[in-house]
């Protein structure tokens, strides 16, 4: 596992626009952009479902991080909608293929582990920590790496299946040396957009990072800049410039239970301990399918309204991205409604169903629990 | 005399002694804060903990989430019932409000209506002829009222809230834009339409307006919402893990779960915590005074821990009383000090509450949102105060729940009338989505008979002397709620609700009789005028300054300062007295360290 303290640092590093980018066009700017989508909002459902997994008034710790982590992932779908509306291109949500069908690879140095639909568990936990692992390749001719079996979604190269970025870090480096070289060859007209399609911070707050409007080329560098650090970190450590943690040491503290306090060094955090009880879980199916649950008219029904509500949820927030950023007000009651909608599935054993896990996985055994597919129509 | 450790020591961890904090260390200044209550609700943990008591509680009065530790005693609404509580009530009224000792104070659980008062309140006696002057005009509170807003994170549209002589500065507007009006508030402003009350000699409109709410919404440019923080026993503050804006919980009183409503500990958790110690379980017993001067020399207070405790004496430049309008008269007696005419804990007023409730034509869809959104302001000023008190309602958007404990009442009710099944659940649909309240808050003037005292008779766990409440409701008040009444019943005719205010439902809320009439009526939570504020030393316990005039190192701020009260909930007006003071207090400390230097440049060169 790569540590941060040892990173490039990627702003100096894609800051010098002489360095060789693959995004020479408009058109592949618009396609990396629409990848970059894609990737950031594969990782909520399984972090939606997870949250949701656990029992509630119990947990804190885990339900605090899991939230933050999945709205900071709301943010950074909504950024990267910005950036595209920026250099004029359009955003579908609802393309066939765009939710990935679980479970999926996702993208990291190695490609040694999948993403699960599954309960909060030391495994989920350790698939969340590859999700946001601090990965900078070690040089420059590493940063795009042959991929060893083709992954349908993600940081592929677009253009050429083959080839892979080493994380989600370089692959936003990459984005942002192409901003960096598209501005060296066609200045401000770079920025073609319709600036009233901008969602605004007075649609996104939490208690860090905010969301910006992309007028130019530093509003777009710093919001690629923000995507990276709150994700994984970069060159600094744990936390970033506004002394936020970022989400790999934020999933870290539940696995170490202890929280990080500034001036912690990554992997030693010195805090308060931080609590977990593994056994306040609904042990749900793992990567549920609703054809699972045909003996269960009732939860098959649920399942398959909630897969409804959310294939609007997306054809919504479609409508938001493309110049109506004012939809996005509805889209957070919308977003309650999920949570309420995966709630009754996931706190409904499949009956006739078991669960029992190894000794040294701490979930309760017992009836399988429901949860939401997130299976697509269109797939 | 012994050195001070800090420049100032301010007595209580609620709104007004942590916006005094705020903008002492804000001015490099070095603060002490003693609050008698426990400090759970800083952390995040804490607070939770406090969320779940009220999830557990069964009774969710405005308290149920806040208990505090024994050695504190704190009043509960439910006290009213059998006249058992903190309070020794003396009559000939019950006085009905509450509030909670602590960290973070009451704003833990109030509502968050956060109104400027109008100019008018501020000259009731040579306007109307009746109350007080206010030594500060509105103007000279306008620039405060800003810097409060945004220390408290108003929401609110400048374009509502010009009325009754309201003005704002050029340009500005509040941190956030107003909170959405709920359905039923839109359906109650069409419903009512052009109605106009005849009051005194005039005719005035009727307008369902919203009202500015210290509840985060959608940021203006510029301005960044605060949401919940986390302060640590190491003294680190975590930053928002939650920090929302209000998203309709409709549990704003007694709980934010999310904290999108402010709390007083958001504002400590924005102090740096180089400037600012906080030692909580440690309650302010004396104000020590040489005897020579009048000037404290120190305040002592008792620190517990379990059964025991201990007694130290704090020391500062100056000293803050900030521990809310009863608690700081308490303090001020108990150290014997009782101002001109014993002014030290007279003139206590409140806005004594009715309710109005009925059932609307149609649904309204009530029990979503806010507990309130929005209010009519238009009877808060106006020629008629001359001969009768000033109202405001809050139009409710939780159906009947405060008067009659709906919506769990209405079920029992239709159960015990033989409903069950589908008929019952068709039932249940008709009428609790058309519940419609009002709550009629009616302006009270200060009265010196109406008073805090102390009675020795009965001590809490560390020996201190409960408050003792002299009260009454007078004939300006209730004429202004036979007024009040009048207008709740020309709204409800207007829109074609169906009156069911029943007073018989409010068994335990304490009555008054006027002109044959029966009003069942409760506090609002809003104590004021235990050490008014004034321009005479002889009149007054206070200056503009809210500065003691007998102890020039000591202040005493809050609601207690209000020579009047208007019609307004009283918090952002605290707030913005606090900002004031501060600054000056702030000026002062500083010329006397500039002073100081330059003295010592003096005495070398000599
Ligand atoms: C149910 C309810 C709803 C309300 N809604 C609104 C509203 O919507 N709008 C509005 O403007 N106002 C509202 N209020 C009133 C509002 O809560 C108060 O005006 C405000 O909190 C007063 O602030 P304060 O700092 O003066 O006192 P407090 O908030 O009460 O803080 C005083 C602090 O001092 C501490 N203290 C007490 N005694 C001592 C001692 N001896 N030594 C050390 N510390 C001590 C206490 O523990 C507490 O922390 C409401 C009140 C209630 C009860
Ligand atoms: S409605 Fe809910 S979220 Fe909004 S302030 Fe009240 S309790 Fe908080």
């Amino acid at each position: 596992m790569s540590d941060t303290s040892t990173n490039n640092d990627t702003t100096a590093k894609t800051d010098d626009t002489t360095s060789t980018t693959a995004i020479t066009t408009i058109e592949a700017l618009h396609e990396y952009l629409g990848r970059a989508m894609q990737l950031e909002h594969a990782t909520i459902p399984p972090y939606l479902t997870a949250l949701y997994s656990l029992h509630p008034q119990t947990n804190s710790a885990a339900n605090q991080v899991l939230r933050v982590v999945a709205v900071e992932e709301m943010l950074h779908l909504t950024s990267v909608a910005n950036l595209m509306n920026a250099v004029g291109g359009q955003v579908d949500l609802t393309a066939p293929g765009f939710v990935p069908e679980f479970p999926t690879y996702l993208p990291d140095g190695e490609e040694d582990f999948q993403v699960n639909l599954a309960c909060f568990s030391p495994a989920t936990l350790e698939t969340f920590l590859k999700i946001e692992r601090p990965a900078a390749a070690p040089d420059e001719a590493r940063r795009l790496m042959p991929a060893r079996r083709r992954t349908d979604i993600m940081v592929t190269a677009p253009g050429d299946p083959e080839l892979r970025y080493y994380s989600i870090g370089e692959f936003y480096a990459e984005i942002e040396r192409g901003f960096n070289y598209l501005h060296d060859r066609h200045g401000d007209q770079l920025f073609s957009g319709d600036p009233t399609h901008q969602a605004g911070p007075e649609y996104y707050y939490s208690g860090g990072g905010e969301l910006r409007r992309v007028v130019d080329i530093d509003s777009a560098r710093s919001s690629i800049e923000l995507i990276i650090g709150q994700g994984e970190g970069v060159g600094t450590g744990a936390f970033d410039a506004e002394n936020e943690l970022a989400h790999y040491y934020r999933f870290e503290q539940l696995k170490l239970g202890r929280y990080y306090q500034l001036g912690d060094e990554p992997h030693h955090p010195t805090g308060p301990d931080c609590e977990v009880d593994w056994s306040a879980v609904y042990p749900t199916q793992t990567n549920p399918r609703v054809g699972d649950l045909s003996g269960f008219p009732e939860l098959q029904e649920t399942a398959v309204s909630f897969n409804r509500f959310y294939a609007d949820f997306l054809a919504l927030l479609t409508k938001a991205f493309n110049g109506e950023p004012e939809l996005l007000i509805e889209a957070v009651p919308k977003m309650f409604e999920i949570r309420n909608k995966a709630t009754v599935l996931i706190r409904n054993p499949i009956p006739g169903s078991s669960a029992t896990h190894s000794a040294a996985d701490p979930t309760p055994d017992g009836p399988m629990h429901a949860a939401p597919t997130f299976e697509m129509e269109s797939q | 005399m012994s050195t001070p450790t800090h420049d100032v020591v301010v007595v209580g961890a609620g709104v007004a002694g942590a916006v005094m904090a705020k903008h002492l260390t804000d001015a490099g200044l070095r603060v002490l804060m003693l609050e008698a209550g426990p400090g759970t609700p800083q952390t995040l943990d804490g607070y939770e903990h406090h969320l779940n008591t009220f999830y557990e509680a069964s009774a969710k009065g405005p308290e149920s989430a806040w208990p505090t530790a024994p050695q504190v005693p704190q009043p509960d609404t439910a006290d009213l019932r059998f006249n058992d509580g903190y309070f020794v009530q003396r009559g000939p009224q019950l006085y009905g409000s509450s509030y909670s000792r602590l960290q973070g104070g009451s704003t833990l659980h109030w509502l968050g209506v956060s109104l400027r008062m109008l100019p008018e309140d501020f000259d009731m006696g040579s306007r109307f002829g009746v109350g007080r002057d206010w030594p500060l005009r509105y103007d000279d509170l306008e620039p405060f009222y800003r810097k409060a807003e945004l220390d408290l994170g108003v929401s609110a549209d400048v374009a509502d809230q010009q009325y009754h002589g309201i003005t704002f500065a050029d340009g500005y507007d509040f941190p956030m834009s107003r909170v959405p009006m709920s359905y039923a508030d839109q359906w109650l402003a069409d419903a009512v339409g052009d109605l106009e009350v005849p009051i005194g000699t005039e005719s005035v409109p009727i307008q369902v307006r919203s009202y500015p709410a210290a509840r985060n919404s959608m940021p203006r440019p510029g301005y960044g919402p605060v949401g919940a923080l986390d302060r640590r026993g190491d003294g680190q503050v975590r930053p928002g893990l939650i920090g929302e804006r209000c998203q309709g919980n409709t549990s704003c009183t007694p709980i934010c779960p999310v904290q999108a409503k402010y709390n007083a500990g958001r504002t400590l958790a924005q102090i740096d915590p180089g400037h600012l110690e906080v030692r909580a379980q440690a309650v302010a017993s004396k104000i020590n005074v040489d005897p020579t001067d009048g000037m404290v020399t120190g305040i002592t207070y008792q620190r517990y821990d379990g059964s025991s405790y201990v007694e130290e004496v704090a020391i500062g430049r100056r000293y803050v009383l900030a521990a809310h309008a009863v608690e700081n008269a308490k303090i001020m007696l108990m150290s014997g000090l009782t101002g001109p005419n014993d002014m030290v804990g007279a003139n206590l007023m409140d806005h004594p509450t009715l309710y109005a409730w009925g059932l609307a034509p149609e649904p309204v869809y009530p029990f979503r949102g806010p507990l309130s959104t929005a209010g009519v302001e238009d009877l808060r000023g106006g020629p008629f105060r001359s001969t009768h008190a000033a109202f405001r309602f809050d139009v409710a958007n939780d159906g009947w729940r405060a008067p009659t404990g709906a919506p769990d009442t209405t079920v029992t009710g239709e159960v015990d009338q033989g409903h069950f099944g589908a008929d019952l659940r068709r039932r249940l649909a008709t009428t609790l989505t058309r519940q419609v309240r009002l709550s009629l808050a009616v302006e009270q003037l200060p009265d010196p008979a109406n008073r805090i005292s102390l009675d020795w008779r009965f001590l809490d766990p560390l020996g201190n002397p409960r408050p003792a409440i002299n009260y009454r409701i007078d004939e300006y008040t209730l004429a202004g709620m036979v007024e009040a009444k009048r207008v709740a019943g020309a709204m409800f005719s207007r829109a074609g609700i169906e009156d069911r205010s029943d007073d018989d439902v409010q068994k335990w809320f304490p009555t008054i009789e006027h002109q044959g009439q029966v009003f069942s009526y409760h506090g609002m939570g809003h104590f004021a005028g235990t050490h008014m504020m004034g321009d005479d030393a002889r009149t007054s316990v206070v200056d503009h300054s809210q500065r003691s005039w007998d102890h020039q190192n000591l202040y005493l701020i809050g609601s207690g300062s209000f020579p009047t009260m208007g019609t307004s909930n009283p918090t952002l007006t605290i707030a913005a007295l606090a900002v004031r003071t501060a600054e000056t207090l702030a000026a002062e400390l500083g010329d006397l360290s500039a002073g100081r230097v330059g003295a010592n440049v003096r005495s070398t060169d000599r």
